[in-house]
């Protein structure tokens, strides 16, 4: 995408031509080598990686000091909102940590890192690597498997993050007997945000939501009660429906379903009584324009009251945070998804290294920093997620983030999440998707999606 | 370009008639090589950029190549074809695809003749009315897709605030994937049928009044006039706007992509130029994409060839 650096004023015609041709000649050189000899591609694994930003100017062991050859160049999906604060906060706590360095942070924008994925799968399927990426660990590297860089020795070991991480964030780093990402921050999925003027309207106390029956019923009498919608879905794409079956399932059938399910043993009879409690959610108790509006779009109409309650990742504490006149406590409040008391189901953000590294000493020096305390609690508190570190002060996190890091580090259970990356390959998480996109977005048909799902985790 | 290196030599070519030397100075001088640089540098940069492209995608399409790393050309086969043929997904997107393709094209073209034909009647602000029609076509695809996103919306949409003051249910425009293709190609059609209509206005304006006030000396009444005397002659316009009309038809994926921000469009509106993105930039299945590109080009190809062929026949290549 941004692959010209504005720093040459003069650019005349000819200039660009002679630009455009060399571009293209590398471009035909890179399509017919690449059916040649495979040694040459692995040889050129070190340091001269064609067309990254950095040439034959290996740094010769002078990590130390202050004095960087390369240029850090990181990929992130953080456009906008609260994602962009976070990741500005981030960015400014690391040059302030390293000033001398030459750094790139690009944003490549777009909902759901559609962008940033597909940025990153071409750049290194042109043997172009980045210093980093922002992307999900977990079995979503999968995608990238067979060009990641271990940090282990030089990142995990020599930081002592392996005792200063939770432990699952550890094992969710560990890919192929590697360790290519550092975890940055863990959002909680079992929420359920309620607007408390509504609950209060419609008489519902939500702490005795202890189950997705309870649940329902809730929702039928804030229904019956009240004008307002009893639930905000946004169903523009898949996953929303993903991740609320996934809650549904988790909470009527037990983590273990869940964890069955997503290594392949799915029980069809669960998978189906969710789906059926999902129908009823999707028929009676959402927004008519479901299929037409984003999370950020159904997070809004539970601030404005049009919509009583929403599941999501706590990704839009991020957004509820920035409206000042809806606060925690006080117009909206949070309990966990009904039936999930008790349990944290995990999600985790993480920076991650290819191999054939553009910049190798800057790429270990920003990945020791962004595993460190300090851009911890800098790219968490506004990203409303909470650091993945065991050593946090909570006081440090905003009242909601300090209660749901309290619950990051003592819960019973921590099912990965499905629909983001962690426990399934990205294959299979399309393939879950597909099943809901094509059967499940109105009208909802149970058993063909039921046998999808269980098609998908089967094979 | 090079021709002043050899004036010390013009003696001794004029010894031998013809020396090899002036041979290449003719060369050098002729308009050929002359004008190279202005034709050779767009073609070389063309077959690399296309059909380079193409080449190398028609290559990967016969192998296995999948995720990262390098694609292995020992084993050549249809198997990705194959594959693609037999899948559920490729058949459905094909489908809409025709469907897009057929609907789209037909509608905008009698939409479009429609207004020309209005507009050559010399109504009154004829030149606005044009100017309104013809302005959807100059937005980008990103905007109109937004604008059609918020229209389509079944709660605070324009569309459904028409359909039920007209004492309907609202529709659920992209959420039934019955109605969903039909919502994007309605769309579609907003923002090219001025683009029709200028192509007809065009025709329709370079026949002459003499025609007109013939067939009316004759007493032939306005329809008949269009019918037998009038639409006839626009074949060109009709060729020409239909191939145009026809290729955006197959590379709608921008505006389904900017509809959703991503690359699985609403149910039932996937094409195959969204199904090829998202095979290959979400799972790295760069050879199954590739031969679903194979199969789009041939689809394209089906649509421009016989146009080519016309305008072959009609002595305008």
């Amino acid at each position: 995408m941004v692959e010209h650096d504005s720093s040459d004023e003069s650019v005349n015609r000819r200039k660009y031509l002679k630009a455009l041709t060399v571009g293209a000649a590398a471009g035909i050189a890179g399509c017919t080598g690449g059916g040649g000899t495979e040694t040459e591609s692995t040889e050129s694994g070190n340091g001269n990686g064609s067309g990254g930003s950095t040439d034959d100017t290996e740094t010769s062991g002078s990590s130390s000091g202050e004095s960087w050859d390369s240029q850090l160049e990181v990929l992130h999906g953080w456009a906008g909102g609260d994602g962009e604060a976070a990741v500005t906060a981030l960015i400014e706590a690391f040059e302030e940590e390293h000033p001398e360095m030459d750094t790139n942070f690009q944003a490549v924008g777009a909902s759901a890192n559609v962008n940033l994925n597909a940025t990153i799968l071409r750049r290194l399927a042109n043997n172009n690597p980045m210093s980093s990426f922002a992307n999900w660990p977990g079995k979503n590297l999968e995608r990238y498997s067979g060009a990641l860089m271990d940090l282990e020795a030089d990142v995990w070991d020599a930081e002592g993050f392996k005792d200063t991480m939770q432990s699952r964030a550890v094992e969710l780093c560990k890919f192929n007997d590697k360790m290519p990402a550092v975890p940055i921050g863990s959002h909680r999925m079992n929420n359920l945000f309620y607007n408390t003027a509504v609950f209060e309207e419609a008489g519902i106390d939500a702490s005795s939501l202890d189950s997705v029956d309870a649940l329902l019923d809730a929702l039928e009498t804030i229904d019956q009660n009240t004008d307002v919608t009893p639930m905000a879905q946004a169903m523009v794409a898949p996953w929303t429906n993903l991740q609320l079956w996934a809650q549904i399932l988790t909470s009527q059938s037990g983590v273990e379903a869940y964890t069955n399910f997503i290594e392949g043993n799915p029980d069809r009879a669960a998978v189906v009584e969710a789906l059926e409690a999902l129908k009823t959610i999707n028929e009676n108790y959402i927004t008519a324009d479901a299929s037409s509006i984003s999370f950020t779009t159904a997070g809004q109409k539970v601030i404005s009251g049009k919509a009583a309650t929403i599941h999501q990742g706590n990704w839009v504490y991020g957004m509820f945070r920035a409206d000042d006149s809806f606060n925690y406590k006080e117009q909206w409040d949070w309990i966990p998804f009904p039936g999930t008391e008790g349990i944290y189901f995990y999600h985790v953000d993480s920076i991650v290294a290819p191999s054939n590294n553009p910049s190798r000493e800057e790429t270990i020096a920003w990945q020791k920093f962004v595993g460190s305390k300090k851009a911890q609690i800098a790219f968490n508190n506004p990203k409303g997620s909470v650091p993945l570190r065991t050593d946090i002060d909570p006081s440090e996190l905003t009242d909601f983030l300090a209660m749901t890091y309290e619950d990051l580090t003592d819960s019973e259970a921590y099912p990965p999440t499905i629909a983001h990356g962690l426990a399934v390959t990205p294959k299979t998480m399309g393939a879950c998707k597909t099943a809901f996109g094509d059967n499940f977005m109105g009208p909802f048909n149970v058993e063909a999606t039921a046998d999808a799902l269980v098609a998908a985790v089967s094979e | 370009m090079a021709t002043h290196d050899n004036t010390e030599h013009v003696s001794d070519a004029t010894d031998e008639a013809v020396g090899w030397e002036s041979k290449l100075r003719y060369f050098l001088n002729s308009d050929f090589v002359r004008s190279a640089p202005y034709w050779g540098i767009p073609f070389v940069l063309m077959s690399i950029a296309v059909y380079g492209g193409t080449g190398y995608n028609f290559a990967i399409s016969f192998t296995d190549y999948e995720g990262l790393g390098t694609p292995d050309y020992s084993t050549l086969d249809l198997e990705m074809y194959a594959q693609a043929l037999s899948s559920d997904a490729f058949i459905a997107a094909a489908q809409n695809n025709l469907v897009l393709l057929v609907g789209f094209t037909t509608i905008c073209l009698v939409l479009g003749l429609f207004l020309a034909i209005l507009l050559d009647h010399g109504i009154r602000f004829s030149e606005k009315f044009q100017t309104v029609y013809l302005l959807p076509m100059s937005l980008s695809f990103v905007v109109t897709a937004q604008l059609w996103l918020w229209m389509f919306n079944v709660e605070s949409g324009i569309l459904n605030l028409v359909v039920t003051t007209l004492g309907f249910n609202p529709v659920d425009w992209l959420g039934n994937p019955s109605i969903a293709l039909g919502a994007v190609i309605l769309a579609l059609i907003w923002q090219f049928s001025g683009y029709t209509m200028v192509v007809y206005l065009a025709g329709l304006q370079s026949i002459p009044d003499d025609q007109f006030e013939a067939a009316r000396v004759d007493g032939a009444s306005i329809t008949r006039t269009y019918l037998r005397i009038i639409v006839p002659q626009l074949k060109e316009a009709s060729v020409s706007a239909a191939v145009v009309l026809m290729v955006f038809a197959l590379k709608a994926f921008t505006f389904l992509y900017a509809l959703v921000g991503r690359y699985r469009p609403p149910n039932g509106t996937d094409i195959l130029a969204t199904l090829m993105v998202r095979r290959a930039f979400k799972f790295g299945e760069w050879a199954y994409s590739a031969a679903i590109a194979t199969m789009l080009l041939i689809m394209a190809l089906g649509v421009i060839g016989p146009y080519l062929y016309y305008q072959y026949k009609q002595g305008g290549l």
